[in-house]
């Protein structure tokens, strides 16, 4: 009974009470959501908490983190915050309907005989380049998530670890489809799709530079370079442009499932790199030579980013997709990308 | 009926499509940031298979499951149920487990950095995505607890008290190990040994102990756990294999084994063996921690796994796997809990006085126990009243044994317990205690591994207790009462006020231990330093020669020296 009159009493004075609270975080807004509960200081630093140093280094002199991790600098690492606020619970949430929505295009397509309805060329494309895509978020999930682990804070650490979780996710989705595909209309192979994305010259610039983004030791570089230009770019061009708009001109139920799903969780990942931006240029302190090191950045990606995207072109004529007008959109919307971010001014005409 | 159109699709079929999506580089190869002394064979195997289209609603499935429990839970007023004593440990352990987490999915990301065999990769990936999961449960159980139990005092500043906390920073030490240095030796401590051997105790036995007390909802989140642990038990015997495969990685793997099973004993067994044994109210189970520790240690982990490892060429003797047995009959966790509660004050937990059932339970399961540590537990009960004036650790602080420099627990086996004196990187002679000649071993054999501010005690050894209670922010909202109490009852509740009248100063047993042997200091606290820390913080910390009595010349080559054998532990 004692216990009751206790818990009665505890329950009026819940608001109140500071200990009810985790005073150690820092709400972004008026109270602290559960995100910011459940997430934020759950990496220690010898910023925040450990006062003592850290108890455990390598043997090159680097501590349990480093700050030398990226070249990025600002005050505090442990400011940022993911615009979305993503969690494991919605981030289960949101994988397991794309997963359920890409399988019941499926099973709605053949139920409805809607796979005689499509375009015998673009079938023939999907044979011959539906699955390469899967190779590059692939290979960007493969250094992603290699790079996570050295991220100055609990937030973007886990944002960098879904980000990778979400390629892998896109990666299978369009193997999944090949395999099923390949069911329907046979001669869709993963081992020929590999063959062509090792040998065939228009998709060799792509694989160049999605395998030199594994040299990236930066994990701030590697925000940077696929928020605000890979993806944007080479992404956008290839899930948007070639793989939605192709299919939907096609007759293919299937295909712009499996695509708009990776470009919803694409763009969460732009609106978090786009934060990310902001966050290091207009820091007090290190603001402006962070966007030295940005444009520095920029201007060793982005070319490459360009070439590869150009060498494309031959893809997107096999698709049926007017290059032209694709590259032109996905050029305006990553200027629009970049100046979200703060990196450059607000181009006239963006979409994205 | 199924139509004919909805097809089930071979997990293995769909899988070995999947495996497909890794592919040698032409233009750049990979470049890691971290280093290893292992080799890598050609192929591996991926015994996970896992699939995200499998994965993603088995996940959500599972965490509906368990925050539908949280609302539960609620409804049938289990707050107010469960035992309080319980409730409170709960404070130290979910907040370091969150921290084991954090080095979980982090250790993926460095084993993954230089693992080249494709095969595993998806495996070791999906194991940091879950360890999300599990900090996210965790940190919403830890919530649930701030907002519903009967005093969340300590909860409400966990985690800068988790970092301090002379108990739970050794836990971050520990749990260090698991993704700093060689990632393959951290994969082996966090994998082969964290999860194969010890979580069975952490999240099967613990939350076994939980239920009996009431708590049902700390049962039902780690089992939510563990059920993602069987496929990263998995992960580990996956690259253990695969490791096995190059007869140059068998020395490697004989040593970082045996040292992470050290490490990890040196502070698992006398942290959650003190919970299960002098937390738990309910006094129905007649296992003592070393049952089940036989049980679950010995025989599934030990006996099931390392002594089978043998069948593929690995030689590890028994000798550190019965070390570490025979330490907890001689009562490593016993030992320890006097000094751990007797530190009330500065603990973000409260705990009360043993009663009799508590007594007769631990001589049962303990023969013996009452006559070796019953006065000091009387004398617990007897001082857990403000009125009394005295700190029962002012008794327990004079005389105490030095902190371990390795493991950061107390050397509280006499016969274990040896230091070394070795230069600081001033040139300056300083000992260095250990608990144990494992621990010693350790430290030595892992040059530039151990840094920070180490020894708790050294950076406040002539300081007012009041003063470190405030410094260390342990008074509750009201200004006044102290976070910590040696009772659970909210009337005679510890004020600063009391602390103060004791006039208690903090002595560290590092230095005066130190003084007593004739030793060179035995603080390694650095006023100047940003961390207070002889060695530096980790950051910007350079590789020192630590060898007095040269047995590490250089840093490299006495880690492949001591791992292809060449320092043999016993002969310490």
């Amino acid at each position: 009974m004692a216990r009751q009159e206790r818990g009665g009493g505890r329950r009026e004075r819940r608001e109140e009470l500071p200990e009810r609270q985790f005073q150690w975080v820092v709400p972004k807004g008026r109270k602290a959501t559960v995100y910011e509960d459940i997430t934020l200081d759950t990496q220690p630093s010898v910023h925040r908490f450990l006062h003592n140093g850290y108890f455990v280094s390598y043997p090159d002199g680097r501590g349990t983190w480093d700050d030398d991790s990226t070249a990025l600098d600002v005050l505090g690492w442990h400011a940022f915050r993911d615009p979305a606020e993503l969690w494991e619970r919605p981030y289960y949430q949101q994988g397991a309907q794309c997963e359920r929505e890409i399988e019941a295009a499926t099973q709605g397509a053949r139920a409805d005989g809607l796979l005689a309805g499509i375009d015998p060329s673009w079938i023939e494309f999907l044979r011959r380049d539906g699955q390469i895509p899967a190779f590059l978020e692939h290979g960007i999930w493969s250094i992603t998530t290699r790079r996570s682990r050295a991220a100055l804070s609990d937030v973007l650490t886990h944002a960098i670890v879904l980000y990778a979780a979400m390629k892998q996710r896109q990666a299978q989705a369009l193997v999944i489809e090949g395999m099923d595909l390949d069911a329907d209309f046979g001669d869709i192979t993963i081992e020929a799709a590999k063959d062509r994305w090792r040998t065939e010259p228009a998709w060799q610039p792509t694989r160049a530079l999605i395998e030199r983004l594994g040299t990236i030791t930066d994990w701030g570089e590697l925000l940077v370079v696929t928020g605000l230009i890979v993806e944007p770019l080479l992404g956008g061009a290839v899930r948007r442009e070639l793989l939605m708009r192709g299919a939907l001109a096609a007759g293919d139920p299937i295909t712009p499932v499996v695509a708009r799903n990776a470009q919803r969780e694409g763009r969460w990942w732009q609106d978090l790199t786009t934060a990310f931006g902001r966050f290091v240029l207009t820091d007090a302190a290190h603001g402006d030579a962070n966007r030295e090191l940005l444009h520095v950045w920029r201007e060793d990606w982005e070319p490459e980013a360009l070439a590869a995207l150009d060498a494309l072109e031959p893809i997107f004529a096999g698709g049926g997709v007017d290059f032209t007008t694709a590259r032109d959109r996905v050029r305006t919307d990553q200027e629009a990308v970049l100046a979200e971010a703060g990196l450059v001014d607000a181009p006239a005409g963006a979409t994205a | 009926m199924a139509t004919p159109t909805h097809r089930r699709r071979s997990v293995t079929r769909t899988h070995e499509r999947i495996a497909q999506l890794g592919w040698d580089r032409d233009y750049h190869e990979p470049v890691p940031i971290y280093d290893t002394r292992y080799v890598f064979p050609d192929s591996a195997k991926d015994p996970m298979k896992q699939i995200m289209r499998e994965y993603l609603p088995m996940q959500l499935e599972k965490d509906d499951r368990l925050y539908g429990g949280f609302d539960a839970a609620l409804r049938a007023d289990m707050p107010t149920k469960a035992d309080e004593r319980w409730l409170e440990v709960m404070k130290p352990l979910i907040l370091i487990l969150v921290f084991a987490e954090g080095a979980a999915g982090r250790c993926m990301s460095v084993v993954m950095d230089v693992v080249p065999n494709e095969e595993l990769l998806n495996g070791y990936h999906v194991q940091f995505v879950d360890e999300v999961r599990h900090i996210g449960l965790q940190m919403g159980l830890a919530r649930w607890y701030t907002k519903n139990t009967p005093d969340p005092a300590g909860w409400h500043n966990g985690q800068e008290f988790m970092s301090n906390n002379l108990i739970t920073r050794a836990g971050v030490n520990m749990f260090s190990h698991a993704f700093t240095g060689d990632p393959i030796a951290a994969g082996i401590t966090m994998m082969s040994v964290i999860e194969t051997a010890f979580t069975n105790i952490a999240f099967v036995a613990l939350p076994d102990v939980g239920a009996r007390n009431g708590d049902f909802i700390q049962a039902t989140t780690y089992s939510s756990v563990q059920s993602d642990e069987a496929r990263h038990i998995s992960n580990g015997y996956a690259t253990m294999l695969t490791m096995l495969q190059r007869d140059e990685n068998v020395p490697l793997i004989e040593n970082d084994l045996q040292q992470a099973w050290w490490s990890v004993h040196a502070w698992v067994d006398p942290f959650v063996g003190a919970i299960m044994e002098y937390f738990s109210t309910d006094r129905s189970d007649e296992e003592s921690y070393l049952n089940k520790w036989d049980r679950w240690i010995r025989d599934d982990w030990y006996r099931s796994y390392v002594e089978q490892l043998g069948k593929l060429g690995v030689d590890i003797p028994p000798t550190l796997f019965d070390r570490a047995r025979e330490r907890l009959v001689d009562g490593l966790v016993h030992k320890t809990a006097p000094l751990a509660f007797a530190m009330w004050p500065l603990n973000f937990w409260r705990f009360d006085p043993l009663t009799e059932k508590d007594f007769e339970w631990l001589e049962k399961t303990t023969p013996g126990w009452y006559d070796e540590y019953g006065a000091t537990w009387e004398a617990y009960a007897a001082l857990a009243d403000p009125a009394e004036g005295a700190l029962l650790l002012a008794g327990l602080l004079e005389g105490a044994p030095p902190m371990c420099w390795s493991c950061m627990l107390a050397c509280v086996i006499d016969h274990d317990m040896c230091h070394r004196v070795c230069e600081d990187r001033h040139g300056v002679e300083r000992t260095r205690f250990y608990c144990s000649p494992e621990c010693r071993w350790i430290d030595e054999s892992n040059p530039g591994r151990y840094t920070g501010d180490r020894n708790y005690f050294d950076r406040h050894h002539g300081k007012a207790l009041s003063e470190l209670i405030i410094e260390s922010k342990l008074i509750r909202s009201d200004g006044k009462t102290l976070v910590g109490q040696p009772h659970l009852k909210q009337e005679g509740m510890w004020t600063i006020d009391h602390i103060r009248a004791c006039d208690f100063t903090v002595t560290s047993p590092n230095i005066v231990s130190a003084e007593a042997m004739g030793l060179p200091s035995g603080s390694w606290h650095d006023p100047s330093d940003l961390h207070g820390a002889v060695q530096a913080d980790g950051n910007g910390f350079k590789p020192i020669r630590v060898d007095h009595d040269d047995r590490v010349a250089n840093p490299l080559t006495s880690m492949a020296a001591a791992a292809a054998g060449g320092k043999n532990w016993v002969a310490l």
